[in-house]
């Protein structure tokens, strides 16, 4: 308990991950996935069909989360295995497989935003957060595709493209837009809170 | 061999391997009849495995949307011309019959038929993911993320994660109970009605505790050698036998004919 910042056995300086990282990085990976299924309860509670309010509810939820575990690990590669471990459990819990790619890509190039402020800078930190979440984007995209999906049903039994298009163009663009802005800016507000959570409780306790 | 509870269950790469075929299939949009065949397979190793009331679940869902679908096929076609085969006289006075006939009935079929085809294309990955989740134990999946080669700096954070569920969950539970002594959150809406001071309230006793297991978990981990470079071993020896090869062959096959058209 007192001297909780030390990494048990490891020279102090090196920039690669070490076992004791990654398991940090499994830790805050399980706090991330339970965060992920709390947000899913929440969206499809709040929202009824609204799953796709799911990336931006959980980045709402998850700041704090991420804030420490990048304050704990601070190397590159934390930030891409934990998006590419929750990949994995999504594809394995039975998720679309591009939810895999989203989760390896956003939080790959959100680990590189925070490595230009070298896990220090509380501005590219807060961005690389945003990003991260859009990583999440995977498992709603499928919706997008079943209506694709639906959209070719619909061709195959004889309605006209006209029809189709009448009855789909407005919900998807529009719901696509407001779904990604919504994770822009519960992104902006859960990342802020993470980091003001970070400075009251966790830099005060010689944690973070 | 004799067929023992545990051969009756696939190897862990032959669930990947079913995991992929069912994603395949949702991304080609593979048409109703191969869909119902592909996910009768599916299904198969969940009773195989004894987990009959899973399984059974999973099945009617599935028979119940089917029938949702077809339903709502029913009342937005009209009768114009059964399901799958629809051509192109079909697409064509389709266009013209539409005008007029956008009735209650319609939209709701419609609303229904999106809801059940949606959910529906969903289905062969929750059922394999069912099984893999529910039959897999976390040994076997590591030794099976190692015999493919997987990086280490996979394998040891999906360990801990599977291993750190069920603190979570007492943890989770320890923390209620404190906040129920100091008369924090206790109603039974309370932790709704605040929301931010809950999160924060319930989050970061669970991120301290966090950071002292992680420190444990490190030096419990090293010490047993996982630090170590070079080749690890499993206690758990998993194989792939001719069952396996044979079923991962019997689900490609209506996967590849229904994708080429054939079926």
């Amino acid at each position: 308990m007192n001297q909780p910042n030390q990494p048990a056995v490891q020279s102090p300086k090196s920039s690669r991950l070490a076992v004791p990282d990654l398991i940090s990085i499994g830790i805050f990976t399980a706090l991330y996935f339970v965060c992920v299924c709390v947000a899913t309860l929440v969206s499809t509670l709040i929202a009824g069909a609204g799953t796709i309010f799911l990336p931006a509810v959980a980045a709402l939820i998850c700041g704090p989360v991420f804030m420490l575990s990048v304050a704990r690990v601070g190397k590159f590669g934390g930030i891409t295995v934990m998006g590419v471990v929750i990949g994995l459990f999504l594809f394995v819990s039975g998720h679309f497989a591009l939810s895999f790619v989203a989760s390896v890509v956003f939080p790959l190039a959100g680990d590189l935003i925070a490595r230009i402020g070298n896990y220090k800078n509380r501005v590219t930190i807060l961005i690389g957060y945003v990003v991260f979440c859009y990583g999440l984007t995977g498992p709603i995209l499928p919706l997008w595709f079943m209506k694709d999906a639906y959209v070719a049903s619909l061709e195959a039994r004889g309605k006209s493209a006209a029809y189709i298009n009448d009855l789909f163009s407005q919900i998807s663009v529009g719901s696509f837009f407001v779904a990604m802005a919504a994770i822009l800016v519960c992104g902006l507000i859960g990342g802020w809170f993470g980091q003001r959570i970070l400075k009251k409780h966790f830099v005060k306790a010689g944690i973070a | 061999m004799p067929v023992t509870a545990a051969s009756r269950r696939l190897d862990p790469r032959a669930k990947l391997y079913l995991l992929l075929l069912a994603n395949l299939l949702l991304f080609f949009h593979v048409d109703t009849r191969g869909e119902a065949i592909m996910v009768a397979l599916f299904l198969l190793p969940l009773f195989a495995a004894g987990r009959w009331k899973n399984g059974l679940r999973l099945a009617v869902l599935y028979f119940a949307l089917l029938g949702l679908g077809l339903w709502s096929d029913a009342v937005t076609l009209d009768g114009a011309g059964g399901g799958s085969g629809g051509s192109l006289i079909g697409m064509m006075d389709g266009g013209a019959n539409d005008g007029g006939a956008a009735t209650f009935a319609v939209t709701a079929g419609h609303v229904a038929g999106l809801l059940s085809v949606g959910i529906r294309m969903m289905m062969p990955c929750l059922i394999t993911g069912a099984y893999a989740f529910t039959t897999t134990s976390i040994s076997e999946f590591v030794c099976a993320m190692r015999r493919m080669h997987v990086p280490e700096a996979i394998v040891i954070p999906c360990m801990v994660v599977i291993r750190f569920f069920p603190t979570i969950v007492h943890d989770y539970r320890q923390i209620r109970n404190a906040m129920a002594l100091r008369g924090i959150a206790a109603g039974r809406f309370a932790l709704v009605r605040h929301p931010v001071q809950s999160l924060e309230f319930i989050l970061v006793p669970l991120l301290m505790n966090a950071t002292i297991v992680s420190r444990d978990l490190s030096v419990a981990a090293l010490t047993k050698g996982l630090g170590i470079a070079g080749e690890h071993t499993c206690m758990t020896v998993i194989r792939m036998s001719w069952f396996d090869w044979a079923f991962m062959a019997v689900c490609t096959v209506p996967l590849a004919l229904a994708i080429g058209g054939v079926l």
